[in-house]
């Protein structure tokens, strides 16, 4: 039994009164506002953050994340080391207990995952990142949800970055393969026209041909001048194409550099990298 | 507060209640609550262990409930002879036949490979065992309904004495519920709740219209008791000196000691129940139920039949409903197929499991008690209430006309409050699990 | 001749009560379906819901009536409709405030909210049978048939007479047209898209910038729409009365997860499926057969598969058959 009786189903899963199926996990948190901060400062900064999910343990300490604009940085580390708890609290996603995350010269620690996506941070979430039972087009359209302005435009970028879509546009998202699927994640995060984009493991679960693939569009991507925050398993393919490389080692920061210099650095190499 | 003195507390306040009612009302009146709270207690004590203990949703509980009362006829009835003579044997039949079908087509099913050929000898095999089963069965249901319709009209029972009638409620319930859990229990994912509220109505239809069997919306009056008639008592010398030795009216005295008599009766089954169902939890089996509640996919992994333990819960909660629905007909003297409402049968006891406390043996019985009571009570109250808005206007008014006729549903009314404020502020019910 | 009869005995009395029948089931299974795939949870209130609806319909029905307004031909509840339509919008808002919110802000079980439903069940059943009484309400007035089975005979010189009742006709009517709006709205419309991808997937909406909130409140709007039509339809059709609604939760649950629950296609389909079901099995077919089958052959008895109390068991055959082979319903429904 947990803490929250509301939360005690007793293990029923009877299916003819009840639905499991995408649930939302995030909790409610109450924003508060954006502050302007003076001074200079990256793009997007995670500054010292230490927190955990609500009443639980610290699960990052004064752990820094950040990225500048026209640049990828990636977070690798080994399992459980953190980097997608790194990556959520700058998202917004878990309680920071210290520190701050600034976006474009504004302090926006206070503000709940909605309000940041409002703000222009694009949020690729590691597993169910699509709307499975709409089609492509429609997935798109409700990437864009919160514009009011035109959004063929956008989407025709998209449809360029991600030909295959073009294709499928009609078919259901659920429908697609892995790396299709992928492409489908990205690209709704995309059709906010965010200012910042964030990717959870995005080759998670796909073949090296498609993973490759997948890193060449993310260049590209960022080749428009899009800063791009990514978490990723394959550390060694991540580190070769990041700007900026952060190891995490138990929620903290263990090395952090350029990706070519993190893949030179010999410690690294041995302890991350096999060698 | 420890657990134990809010328990003893809350049971205390449901006996100052009854015990209030007594003195305020009458002694009758607080008898019959007891009474039927004992039975509600019951019913709860089986919806808790299928809730409680292993998160199964039953909204199905008139049905069981009118199984139980079902068997009260069954068992005590005294057969009718000439029914039997003029068709009963051809009713047995044809209902062998209608089983044998189903089975015939269940076999068929497994025996033959999928496709377009099984599906037409399934369909043949059906179709024709229903008619063979309708031509067979229609005529002796005509035969024995046109004995003496107005009196009989049916097979009758067994004539045996009534109190076998509970355990064999219990066995009925038990056997529908082995068969709705079959089939509704143990996919992916179940749907025992839409199976169960499905199964309800068919029993009630069964009853209302299968009048060889209950005499349907005729009803099946006069069922045997298990304690001594009213005006037995009256006509009692020794009976009527001791009441007058009481300084009890005789008539008064001798209602009282039948519903007392009932009581006795319904408390010591309630207390058996509570008690097996409190060692039930405690024991292996019990810890066993609630691992697999709270982690199935763990108690999975280690080898536990999750499946066949639910099943198991099942038709042991149910059976408990159907000896409490045995014991209801026992003490309204009749069958009432008509009577049996959702709101009341099913929904009311879930009222009483959530608010007297899932998971809780104790809460469910505090909760069939005071629920029960209420249910009772509300009406009186809100009659009273609604005498005292409308006292300022006229006689005539439409209003007030219509405010003291709704005053009666008002019951329903204060059991949704009092389930979503219990839900709201207490989810785990008055008396928690621990 | 004999066939014609035989087609037209059939419609007469089990192809159009069906799909009248059929279209109310469909609406009702529709308003089941949207807040199980919204809001997760199978709403035990719905028949309750249907019943106040159409209360307030009835209520502003009979006010018009007094004053003399009317239609003409049509029932005058269809002027009542809308605002019995606002009325159980209102009902329903509040009760969302007053009960559903809290459990969506502490992230409850979907079960709790079936169990907070099944208090809902009982409050506005109490509230209807306290405001409108028990008892049986017959509010139809009109025109009361399109075609008289009479007039039928006349004119086609057959044995057989068909009647179409208006209401049956204003049901058919209705359903198509509010089932059109619907699957616009859901499927073309930007609110409705966000709908879908709610129920798809809570977590990626709210990072789409859909707020919860107002697909929820857009939700309960359309379920008390679709209930209200639902209920009135079916009173106008039969007859209002509180405890024949909350009855009619079973085959309406049945028809949404005959259809796949979650799945609004499924709903319709679901509905009438559910609908013929009843009607083929509980109807004597003596009429049908005598006109079909030589003399000798004949029925002597109604031919009649089951007795009409036993329609709930149609219901629940059909769904438990369709269950057991096709375990997600007949339209793949988003959860089963």
């Amino acid at each position: 039994m947990g803490d929250n009786p509301y939360q005690d189903d007793r293990g029923n899963k009877d299916r003819s009164i009840t639905k499991t199926h995408g649930v939302g996990q995030t909790p409610l948190r109450k924003g508060g506002k954006a502050v302007p901060v003076e001074g200079d400062a990256p793009f997007l900064i995670g500054e010292a953050m230490t927190g955990g999910y609500g009443k639980g343990p610290d699960i990052l300490h004064e752990c820094t994340i950040a990225v500048n604009a026209g640049e990828i940085a990636v977070i690798v580390g080994p399992n459980g080391a953190g980097k997608s708890t790194a990556m959520k609290a700058v998202f917004g996603m878990l309680d920071v207990r210290k520190g701050r995350v600034l976006l474009d010269g504004e302090d926006i620690t206070a503000l709940s995952p909605q309000d940041r996506v409002q703000k222009g941070m694009g949020f690729v979430p590691q597993t169910n990142n699509i709307f499975t039972s709409m089609t492509v087009e429609e997935n798109l359209e409700m990437g864009a949800f919160i514009r009011r302005d035109d959004i063929r435009s956008t989407m025709e970028q998209v449809y360029e970055l991600f030909p295959i879509l073009r294709d499928k546009r009609r078919q259901a998202a659920g429908e697609l393969s892995g790396g299709q699927r992928q492409q489908v994640a990205v690209g709704r995060a995309l059709m906010t026209k965010p200012k910042v984009l964030m990717l959870d493991e995005p080759t998670a679960g796909v073949s090296p041909i498609v993973m490759d693939e997948l890193f060449d569009r993310i260049i590209e991507v960022s080749r428009t001048g899009l800063p791009i925050l990514m978490v990723e398993q394959n550390a060694r393919q991540a580190l070769a194409i990041a700007d900026k490389g952060y190891v995490l080692v138990q929620g903290a920061n263990a090395y952090t550099g350029t990706g070519k210099e993190l893949l030179a650095d010999p410690d690294v190499r041995k302890s991350f990298l096999g060698g | 507060m420890s657990d134990t003195v809010k328990t003893t507390g809350l049971f205390a306040l449901v006996a100052l209640l009854i015990i209030g009612t007594g003195f305020v009302q009458s002694w009758n009146s607080a008898l019959l609550i007891l009474n039927l709270g004992l039975i509600s207690a019951v019913m709860a004590l089986g919806v808790n262990l299928q809730w409680g203990f292993a998160g199964l949703f039953n909204v199905g509980i008139m049905g069981f409930v009118a199984l139980g009362g079902l068997a009260t006829v069954i068992v005590s009835m005294p057969p009718v002879n000439e029914a039997w003579a003029a068709g009963g044997l051809r009713v047995l039949l044809g209902l062998a036949l209608g089983a044998a079908t189903i089975i015939g087509a269940i076999l068929t099913y497994r025996a033959m490979a999928p496709g377009r050929k099984r599906n037409l000898t399934l369909l043949a095999v059906l179709l024709v065992g229903f008619f063979v089963f309708r031509a067979v069965f229609d005529g002796g249901v005509q035969a024995v309904e046109a004995v003496n319709p107005s009196v009989s009209g049916y097979l009758g029972g067994l004539g045996l004495p009534v109190l076998l009638a509970w355990p064999v409620g219990g066995l009925l319930a038990a056997g529908a519920a082995w068969i709705i859990g079959k089939t509704a229990l143990g996919l992916r994912s179940d749907y025992l709740a839409i199976a169960t509220l499905g199964i309800a109505e068919i029993v009630i239809a069964v009853l209302k219209n299968e009048d060889w069997l209950s005499r349907g919306v005729k009803n099946v009056i006069g069922l045997p008791r298990p304690v001594p008639y009213e005006i037995d008592l009256q006509n009692d010398p020794a009976f009527v000196e001791r009441a007058t030795g009481l300084g009890i009216d005789p008539v008064t005295a001798s209602t009282l000691y039948v519903k007392l008599g009932y009581s006795i009766l319904f408390a010591v089954v309630l207390v058996i129940l509570l008690i097996l169902a409190q060692r039930a939890l405690h024991s292996p089996w019990g810890r066993m139920m609630r691992a697999i509640r709270d982690n199935e996919v763990a108690a999975e992994a280690m080898g536990k039949d999750v499946t066949a333990r639910h099943l198991q819960i099942f038709i042991l909660g149910s059976a408990i409903c159907g000896i409490a629905g045995a014991m209801m007909t026992t003490l309204d003297g009749q069958l009432v197929p008509t009577a049996y409402q959702p709101l009341r049968f099913t929904f009311l006891v879930w009222v009483m499991v959530i608010v007297g406390g899932s998971g809780n043996n104790l809460g469910a019985v505090l909760g069939g008690f005071l629920i029960w009571f209420l249910w009772v009570q509300v009406e009186p109250i809100g009659l009273w209430l609604m005498q005292t808005i409308t006292s300022g206007m006229s006689e005539d008014y439409w209003l007030r006309g219509h405010l003291l006729e709704g005053a009666a549903h008002m019951r329903l009314f204060t059991m949704g409050l009092i389930l979503l404020l219990v839900l709201r502020f207490s989810p785990r019910g008055l008396l928690p699990e621990k | 001749m004999d066939i014609l009869n035989a087609i037209v005995a059939l419609s007469n009395f089990v192809l159009i009560p069906a799909i009248a029948y059929g279209s109310q089931l469909a609406l009702g299974a529709l308003g089941v379906t949207l807040i199980y795939g919204i809001l997760r949870f199978s709403n035990f209130a719905h028949g309750d819901t249907m019943a106040f609806g159409t209360m307030a319909t009835i209520l502003v029905t009979w006010w018009l009536q007094s004053m003399g307004v009317g239609l003409g031909p049509l029932p005058t509840a269809l002027l009542a409709l809308p605002v019995g339509i606002i009325a159980c919008m209102l009902a329903v808002l509040a009760t969302d405030r007053v009960v559903y919110r809290f459990y969506r802000e502490v992230k409850a079980k979907p079960i709790i909210l079936v169990m907070a439903s099944l208090g809902v069940m009982f409050i506005l059943n109490g509230l209807v049978r306290f405001i409108i009484g028990p008892d049986d309400q017959r509010f139809a007035d009109g025109e009361r048939f399109i075609v008289t089975a009479r007039g039928f005979r006349e004119a086609t010189g057959l044995q057989e007479g068909l009647a179409i009742k208006s209401t049956q006709g204003i049901t058919v009517v209705t359903a198509v047209i509010v089932v059109a709006v619907l699957f616009w709205f859901l499927n073309r419309t930007r609110t409705g898209k966000s709908m879908r991808a709610y129920s798809d997937n809570e977590d990626l909406a709210l990072l789409s910038g859909i707020s919860p909130e107002r697909v929820v409140l857009v939700t309960w709007l359309i379920v008390a729409a679709l209930a209200t039509i639902a209920g009135v339809l079916y009173g106008l059709d039969k007859s209002f009365k509180p405890f024949t609604y909350f009855q009619l939760l079973l085959p309406i649950f049945a028809s949404a997860i005959v259809g796949g629950l979650g799945s609004p296609l499924g709903a319709i389909a679901g509905g009438f499926v559910i609908a013929f079901s009843e009607v083929f099995v509980t109807y004597a077919w003596k009429k049908v057969l005598g006109y079909l089958m030589p003399e000798h052959l004949e029925p002597s008895g109604l031919v009649q598969l089951l007795s009409t109390d036993y329609k709930f068991a149609v219901s629940f055959a059909i769904l438990l058959i369709v269950l057991l082979f096709k375990p997600t319903g007949l339209f793949k429904g988003k959860a089963v």
